[in-house]
């Protein structure tokens, strides 16, 4: 079985139904060689190494033989300076431009090691001068709370991400994957009722919703990075099982996948330009706030 | 009555406030406090430069379900987070108070916004 790659992956509907094609296509391959032919690619979004990555490691615990071919000289430079290659018999290469940020697969037990990778890839980047202070910490805080959403959530292993500042959009995509418990079987199971793929991703990022049943109270966190991303003009996408929703600026917008995507993919995309000071919405008296 | 301090940075290892793991782990000293009578517990969120919801849930949303507001108000109390982290606790007490306030209204009110999509 020979997969081919289209001209473009973008970080979009068809992009990521691309991948989820391919997840599918070899998802019951067992102990053989998979070509993946890049040779029709002129563009790779590298966030999108993540969602890639984890789809490949997963075949290769099947003991498949990942064969990457036909891959152009910018996109092995590109793949190789996230260091995505070097984990598929590549190289790695130093990135001078210092606008990648690795791709990586971390246990769900590795929380402080995710980050400390966030602050050497992202925190301390010198190639994105133009975030303020609060900037950096609200971008931080939205990757640290996905991520600790997909250890929640997900029941997995392990946790892929990788992202990519593109420099003359002023825009930061940061993807995270999870090959666990989709959204969509979480949310069915907790409101007893069989919801499609979108309409599970609508229901958990509506503020309060939470399909935690324990003595941990949630359904916050996902609605607080929609909120941020509104203000910040950015960008966020939800890819699990069938379903895909994503909200770009204060438009929402959500599809369907011919096929399913055995896990949650949420890609960032922050508005690295962006000024705003982010008020707050009122004086807090904290002698009172209990 | 006595006062305890609790210093986060000094009981996470870090600056950053963020897993539920640590959260439990503070809850747990929270509880332990907050069972002694005569103690107040104070919160010291020195050098923390980052908290997220996941972590206020976990250390501080779930003593919602034994603990109500006034006792809360009289035994516990929080010192040096920003406003904007004071903001976020806000948010996670209200969502605490309502989520363990009625459980079955939680459940209608969730049925009843699945049947307005």
């Amino acid at each position: 079985m020979q997969f081919e790659f289209p001209q473009n992956i973008s970080s979009d509907f068809g992009g990521y139904d691309t991948l989820v094609d391919l997840s599918n296509k070899i998802s019951d391959i067992y102990f053989e060689d998979i070509p993946l032919d890049f040779s029709k690619t002129k563009w790779f979004d590298a966030n999108l190494t993540a969602v890639l990555g984890a789809i490949l490691s997963g075949s290769q615990d099947m003991l498949n033989d990942i064969k990457i071919k036909g891959v152009s000289e910018k996109i092995k430079v590109l793949l190789s300076r996230n260091h995505f290659l070097s984990h598929f018999g590549g190289l790695k290469i130093p990135d001078y431009y210092d606008t990648t940020i690795k791709y990586r697969k971390f246990k769900i037990t590795e929380g402080k090691l995710f980050e400390d990778y966030l602050d050497s890839e992202l925190l301390s980047k010198e190639a994105m001068p133009d975030m303020s202070v609060l900037l950096r910490k609200k971008i931080n805080k939205s990757i640290l709370e996905i991520f600790q959403n997909a250890v929640i959530h997900g029941h997995c292993n392990n946790i892929f991400s990788c992202g990519q500042y593109f420099r003359t959009k002023k825009r930061l995509d940061f993807t995270i994957v999870d090959l666990g418990k989709t959204i969509k079987t979480n949310v069915t199971e907790y409101v007893k009722n069989d919801l499609s793929g979108e309409d599970a991703i609508k229901w958990a990022v509506a503020e309060g919703n939470t399909t935690k049943c324990g003595q941990i109270p949630g359904g916050l966190g996902l609605s607080l990075i929609c909120e941020f991303l509104r203000k910040n003009s950015g960008k966020i996408q939800i890819v699990s099982a069938n379903g895909y929703w994503e909200q770009k600026s204060d438009n929402e917008s959500s599809n369907v996948f011919s096929s399913s995507f055995p896990g949650t993919i949420v890609n960032l995309e922050f508005n690295i330009a962006d000024q705003g000071h982010y008020c707050l919405s009122s004086e807090i008296d904290g002698d009172n706030i209990f | 009555m006595k006062e305890i301090k609790v210093n986060i940075f000094e009981q996470i290892g870090s600056s950053a406030a963020v897993s539920s793991e640590d959260g439990e782990l503070l809850y747990n000293r929270i509880a332990k406090g907050l069972k002694e009578k005569e103690v107040k517990v104070i919160l010291d969120f020195i050098n923390i430069e980052l908290i997220t919801s996941t972590f206020l849930n976990a250390a501080i949303g779930q003593l919602y379900n034994e603990y109500d507001s006034p006792f809360l108000r009289e035994r516990l109390k929080v010192e040096n987070m920003t406003g904007e982290d004071l903001e976020l606790l806000k948010k996670v007490v209200e969502r605490a108070k309502e989520y363990f306030k009625n459980k079955a209204t939680m459940d209608a009110s969730i049925k009843e916004a699945l049947g307005d999509e």
